[in-house]
């Protein structure tokens, strides 16, 4: 999928984890602040990695506040953020689920 | 419900009324009509019927945000405001935001994903979202080997750009290899940032070594400067512009190698003279100040050089002396567009300002 605009999904509060995606050139650039960020730092980026490779997004700039989510909600904020970024929304991507 | 996020409409009285008595309690005191009269829009907790958190935006600016946290988990309510907030922010499109906070607020806010911009003694201004600064610093045009290079940045509003403007490019022009003219982004003068821009790109066309830029968010922007758009007491003048001042030196002088800053010296504007002092207070030694001195541009009637002489012409409809003010590209502009510029000053345009 291709990031047309800068799209958020997520908040700031406890468990849960804020992604912002927006365009970029090339490759995928991820920029992590994170409480636990010594501990499960390497895991939080892959499972945002891993969901954008399963989306077909190849270049995209990714910010991400965390507060303690799990994986899965990890996982649910970075589908409806590239979702809402490629403008595609109409068309939920289940599969990647 | 805990941290039930409601609307606070501040048009009714009782609710501004208690809005103001609960941010007076948390040392937020600052009621004055021009800040007020900027928010957009106010949320709010309450606990009962006590308000016991809130937040306002300005255009891209939160402000008014204040917690108490008695009770519950430090954090969580905050966190629940400045998170409905940005989202607020966010589903408007507006994907870039700033705050002034005091100092010690700044940590809470890099807590939820804010980066520190610059801190002053009492202040600090923060970002978050994108594009930030270095995608702005990204995108400025560089020449090759500019870090062996003398390089010299300038700040303009140039409502209009003069020839009292194009002086102090020329100085910096011919003292170093490049120059950067950042030209004010907030639109909030007679000439609209197009104009401006437009305007100072053909008034230095001819100089090789100077490139014209968009000053965004960060150099005298409404965001981080109010006070020169609006009439301010001197301190909020010199707190500000402190905080400017440091951004420039800390953040956009090293990433462009700018050794050097030029200003004109400023008999006439009070609050460009505040400014002119903070950036002599605050640049050097990483940031050399130049003052070039504004005299040397009298007319041939020996009379200062200021936009504001300009912009009064054209409301007056005098345009027999416009070409000893401005250089020709701009008179040229003047000439063609007097009606619509006439129109924008009797529809209430400040023309006394910057």
């Amino acid at each position: 999928m291709e990031i047309k605009e800068t799209a958020v999904a997520g908040t700031l509060e406890s468990s849960d984890i804020q992604i912002m995606i927006s365009k970029a050139a090339t490759g995928i650039q991820i920029d992590l602040q994170s409480d636990v960020e010594k501990q499960f730092g390497d895991q939080i980026r892959n499972v945002i990695t891993t969901t954008l490779n399963a989306l077909d997004v190849t270049a995209a700039k990714v910010k991400a506040v965390d507060k303690g989510a799990l994986d899965c909600v990890i996982k649910a904020r970075t589908i409806a953020a590239v979702q809402r970024a490629s403008q595609t929304t109409d068309q939920p991507a289940w599969e990647v689920l | 419900m805990d941290n039930q996020i409601v609307d606070l409409y501040l048009n009714d009285p009782k609710v501004k009324k208690d809005w103001q008595a609960f941010l007076t309690s948390l040392n937020i005191t600052n009621f004055a009509a021009n800040e007020v009269d900027q928010i957009d829009y106010t949320i709010g907790i309450y606990n009962g019927d006590d308000l016991v958190a809130t937040g306002s935006v300005a255009g891209n600016v939160l402000k008014y945000i204040g917690v108490c946290n008695k009770g519950v988990t430090n954090g969580s309510r905050f966190n629940a405001i400045v998170s409905e907030l940005v989202n607020r922010q966010f589903a408007q499109h507006i994907y870039h935001l700033f705050v002034f906070t005091k100092i010690k607020y700044s940590e809470s806010f890099q807590h939820i994903g804010f980066s520190e911009l610059a801190h002053s003694d009492e202040a600090a201004f923060l970002e978050t979202g994108s594009p930030d600064v270095n995608d702005f610093l990204a995108e400025i045009p560089r020449v090759d080997g500019q870090n062996d290079k003398q390089v010299a940045g300038i700040v303009m509003n140039a409502n209009p750009f003069t020839r009292g403007h194009r002086y102090l490019v020329e100085q910096a022009a011919s003292q170093n290899d490049l120059v950067y003219v950042f030209v004010v982004n907030t639109d909030a003068s007679l000439f609209t940032t197009a104009e401006r821009f437009q305007l100072v790109q053909a008034g230095t066309a001819d100089l090789d070594n100077v490139i014209v830029v968009d000053g965004g968010d960060y150099m005298v922007s409404y965001a981080t400067f109010p006070a020169y758009f609006l009439a301010s007491p001197d301190q909020a003048v010199t707190y500000q512009t402190t905080l400017d001042a440091r951004i420039f030196r800390n953040v956009i002088a090293p990433a462009l190698n700018i050794k050097t800053r030029y200003v004109g010296s400023e008999p006439l504007s009070r609050t460009t003279n505040i400014y002119n002092e903070v950036l002599n207070r605050e640049l050097p030694p990483a940031v050399q100040v130049k003052v070039i001195d504004r005299t040397q541009t009298l007319t041939s009637d020996q009379q200062v050089i200021t936009a504001t002489q300009v912009r009064q012409f054209i409301k007056n409809g005098e345009l027999s002396s416009l070409s000893d003010f401005v250089p020709e590209t701009t008179a040229q502009f003047i000439q063609h567009h007097l009606t619509p510029l006439q129109t924008r000053i009797q529809e209430g345009m400040n023309i006394d300002g910057n």
